[in-house]
């Protein structure tokens, strides 16, 4: 059934056709959201927000455009009114020198170093790439569906993509040396 | 170095697999969300979440409470300010982690991860949960090897292992202990005062 015709059936009261739609779009969702948030905590809560939002606003879903689409402009604002926050939510965890200096287990899996790089370099990122970085090549969206769910012109989303590619690249290549 | 747009660099390309890894979806958070959508609609209020669960409540219990709220965040501010602030060694070592303010005081939600693939349990233990290996569970991530936890930490100095599989660990990305207590290595990590808490 495709999600239109989930959405008919979740407007006539269907809430198992919802669900559906939940199952299809919540991965995708939380993972940009936790991709664009940095951590899970913060993912789920934009996440359930926004499908609630979605659910409540069901009947004004425009077919022309995918539900893909729909679902995932709002999470854009959503993550972008929690980032807004974020300068009061932040903390930071600070090795103990001492212990450090002592520390005789340490990371050997390149594995794991190089997942924490990436994390670490997109945390970087000015949240506009960020954003732009995450919808172009990891959720693999259009610069038209760009342009629609973030209401940016196309010109200036390569613009930031290229320089989100570029700066990620920066900043690996120091997470590398330091 | 970006050759079109559809292209990823080929120096990024190592990591677009994890990035494109999805997320569990834990059956709690369905479970709460789709209760949430069944229930009619408070046209008349708003939705507020406390504790994870989500409420709803009339435009005038809305306005009393938050009457109650302003008396008491008004006597919770007078106490607050007879608190001392932890003072926190500075580092030439320190990382960045997800982290997230408590909404009612100062302590850090904390988001921890421990790659381990093999492992059937894994929880965390330390000062904060009187070494107690059954009450923070770790639960495993969608890539089936990490295992992952939030938890609420004060300001300050903690010490901390992991449980795997009935086994008191060390965290092998962390620093252990300066005083090992009875031998065990300890991990140590300081938390510190997220910004803008008051």
């Amino acid at each position: 059934m495709t999600d239109a015709a989930l959405v008919r059936s979740a407007l006539a009261g269907d809430h198992a056709a919802f669900a559906t739609l939940v199952d299809r779009h919540a991965p995708v969702c939380l993972r940009y959201a936790k991709r664009m948030l940095g951590n899970i905590h913060d993912a789920e809560e934009v996440t359930q927000d926004t499908l609630i939002r979605v659910h409540r606003t069901l009947a004004r879903y425009d077919e022309s455009m995918s539900f893909r689409t729909w679902a995932m402009s709002i999470l854009v604002n959503r993550c972008r009114s929690a980032l807004l926050y974020r300068h009061r939510r932040t903390a930071r965890i600070i090795l103990d020198e001492e212990a450090v200096g002592r520390a005789s287990v340490r990371s050997s899996s390149t594995d794991v170093d190089l997942r924490d790089a990436i994390d670490r370099a997109l945390a970087k990122l000015e949240p506009v790439q960020r954003e732009a970085f995450l919808l172009k090549h990891v959720e693999l969206l259009s610069y038209e569906e760009m342009a629609t769910m973030t209401d940016t012109g196309i010109s200036a989303l390569k613009m930031r993509v290229q320089r989100a590619c570029d700066r990620l690249q920066v900043l690996l290549e120091e997470d590398r040396y330091a | 170095m970006h050759s079109t747009d559809d292209e990823v660099p080929e120096s990024l390309r190592d990591h677009m697999e994890r990035l494109r890894e999805l997320p569990e979806v834990r059956e709690a958070w369905r479970h709460d969300l789709l209760a949430a959508v069944a229930r009619p609609d408070p046209a008349s209020g708003r939705i507020v979440r406390m504790m994870g669960r989500r409420w709803s409540m009339n435009v005038g219990t809305g306005i009393a409470a938050a009457f109650v709220c302003a008396a008491l965040g008004g006597l919770a501010t007078r106490l607050v300010q007879h608190r001392e602030s932890p003072s926190l060694a500075s580092s030439p070592v320190s990382a960045l982690v997800p982290a997230t303010q408590a909404a009612q005081s100062d302590h850090a939600l904390l988001h921890l991860e421990l790659v381990a693939p093999t492992a059937t349990s894994v929880s965390i233990v330390g000062d904060f949960n009187q070494w107690n290996p059954t009450s923070l569970p770790m639960r495993r991530a969608a890539d089936g090897r990490t295992w992952e936890i939030e938890v609420r930490l004060e300001p300050g100095r903690h010490t901390y292992g992991f449980v795997v599989d009935g086994q008191l660990r060390q965290d092998p990305r962390a620093a252990r202990s300066a005083g090992d207590d009875f031998g065990i290595p300890n991990s140590v990590l300081m938390v510190q005062r997220p910004v803008g808490a008051t």
